[in-house]
């Protein structure tokens, strides 16, 4: 018996049709074009144009250039001549500044993980497997409450906050769990409800109940996943406490407007500067610990 | 520890407009080991997921130790669902934990939620040592507190084994067990599941595709195809017709 060819033959023509390309522009395409189309009508839109820069801020491009130029010497000292005795080193102050930040955000974070944690497993789909009707409309009016929570951004719930309460520590934690609580039940349903399902199918087999299943599988497989953007809006707590410094609360962003009010910009890099520190180790922290959950 | 059995009755079953089982009749004793045999889609992983009380016969009847499964009430179901082992092809174990949370996972059918949520993060002693002693059993006792991801595919096909004895169950239904390991390993984990069905006295089911194997280690072999049973009876019994017929491809029917 001869060996027969199979695969590609080259006596043999291919049918053409079969190689013929699908249109280069076709549905991406269009979508690509639109999303360009989009950008161009924005900047169009708003008459954009790098010559209005420094128009606004009465000194031109001096005052731009007196800013950047104290990025490269941040102060380490106060900047104003003359400082009352007793007054904290500039650099204790920047680091309480960063305390305070890190503390109300984590204070934040720890109602919002507690809101999210609850709230996004009631969200999840699985939680309400088999459970009929009931359980689907129970299902959309959490959503619609985490909806709400995190439509309204952290800072404007701390304005709305400002005026009930006024400036208590309290008024940012609350401002700062409501939408991170929110955005953490969003997400964190969603994780769960892209875990495998398999392992889950698994336990029901064995007898689990749909409780059972929810702790032993759906959960243990989304963890790491939500551990991991738990540190990402931590993070973003932090940033967010530092601006509320802005309206009163005495986080970084408070001691960065009082030197903004005085031009002390070395004093304003000082700050920026340390608000990347402490973002920059976050990082580092939340890498070491995915590399352990990895492993 | 009593063995099950299972009866099924002109059990079909049918999803949405595919039928996956004809008219199955089907006689288990207590303590039997059986080998499923049949092309890819012939219904086994249907047929067992009918035995385990998981999926419903659209029409027919499937009695277990007497008891006719459609006439449990949800925990009822339940409890029969947590006396049969199933050992499914993809291991489906949960990636992330360790094993010995993967083989505790085993009695969740026979515990409470709070007692259940106790035993996935403080297991008690006796838990660790009966999980070790079956991990020893299936010849990974030294993976105890390995993350499960981190084994091999034949190493996890042997977690879910300790997983479903965990269960102390009176049947061990297993999927294509040996699907996704090499042959010596194929043997060497049959060997081990009809040891373990003779020494525990239980009712063995498992799904081959490997016919010399079914014929070596188990003394009734079951042959679907297309939904229906087409063979039953001892290994010596079936002859190369048979077996031709079993797994004969038809023109534009290659499911």
């Amino acid at each position: 018996m001869s060996v027969r060819s199979i695969g590609w033959n080259p006596v043999m023509k291919t049918d053409p049709r079969i190689l013929r390309r699908p249109p280069p522009l076709g549905r991406r395409g269009l979508i690509l074009l639109l999303i360009v189309a989009a950008a161009v009508f924005a900047w169009q839109g708003l008459g954009l144009s790098l010559g209005q820069l420094g128009a606004g801020n009465g000194g031109g491009w001096s005052l731009a250039g007196d800013f950047f130029g104290a990025a490269l010497s941040p102060a380490l000292h106060y900047e104003a001549e003359l400082v009352p005795a007793g007054t904290t080193h500039f650099l204790l102050r920047v680091l309480e500044s960063v305390r305070a930040t890190v503390v109300f955000a984590a204070a934040g974070m720890s109602l919002a993980l507690v809101l999210g944690l609850v709230l996004g497993c009631l969200a999840s789909e699985a939680w309400w497997e088999g459970s009929g009707r009931i359980g689907t409309s129970l299902r959309w009016v959490l959503r619609a409450l985490i909806v709400m929570m995190r439509s309204v951004h952290e800072l404007l719930w701390a304005v709305v906050f400002l005026a009930a309460f006024g400036a208590a520590p309290a008024t940012a934690v609350i401002a700062i769990a409501l939408p991170f609580g929110g955005t953490l039940a969003k997400v964190f349903s969603e994780m769960i409800d892209e875990a495998p399902r398999r392992p889950s199918q698994a336990l029901l087999a064995l007898g689990a109940t749909p409780a059972q299943r929810f702790l032993f599988s759906l959960l243990p497989s989304a963890a790491p996943d939500m551990a991991s953007y738990a540190f990402y809006r931590f993070e973003c707590a932090v940033r967010s406490a530092a601006v509320m410094g802005f309206f009163g609360i005495p986080t970084l962003g408070y001691f960065l407007k009082l030197s903004f009010e005085n031009l002390h910009f070395r004093e304003v890099w000082t700050y920026l500067y340390a608000l990347i520190a402490v973002v920059l180790l976050l990082e580092g922290w939340s890498a070491l610990l995915r590399r352990r959950f990895v492993a | 520890m009593a063995a099950a059995s299972f009866m099924l009755r002109g059990v079909e079953v049918r999803f949405g407009g595919t039928q996956v089982l004809r008219e199955v009749d089907l006689d288990v004793v207590a303590g039997e080991r059986i080998a499923l045999v049949g092309p890819s889609g012939a219904g086994k992983t249907t047929l067992l997921r009918v035995l385990n009380g998981v999926v419903q016969p659209t029409a027919g009847h499937g009695l277990m130790d007497g008891t006719d499964l459609s006439s449990l009430r949800p925990g009822e179901l339940r409890a029969w669902r947590a006396r049969v082992g199933f050992v499914p092809q993809d291991h489906a174990l949960v990636p992330n934990l360790r094993v010995v949370q993967n083989v505790v996972s085993g009695r969740l059918g026979r515990r409470g939620f709070w007692s259940a949520a106790r035993s996935l993060a403080f297991p008690t002693r006796s838990d660790l040592e009966a999980a070790h002693a079956l991990l020893e059993r299936v010849g990974i006792e030294e993976k105890l507190y390995a993350r499960t991801d981190t084994l091999s595919g034949g190493q996890q096909q042997r977690v879910a084994i300790a997983r479903a004895l965990f269960q102390e169950p009176d049947a061990l239904l297993a999927d294509e067990p040996v699907a996704s390991v090499d042959p010596a390993r194929a043997r060497d984990l049959i060997r081990l599941l009809t040891e373990l069905a003779e020494e525990r006295g239980l009712t063995l089911i498992a799904s081959l595709h490997d016919l010399a194997l079914a014929r070596e280690f188990f003394p009734r072999v079951i042959g679907l195809r297309a939904g229906r049973k087409v063979v039953d009876g001892r290994p010596a019994s079936l002859n190369e017709e048979d077996v031709r017929a079993l797994y004969r491809l038809e023109p534009g029917h290659e499911d």
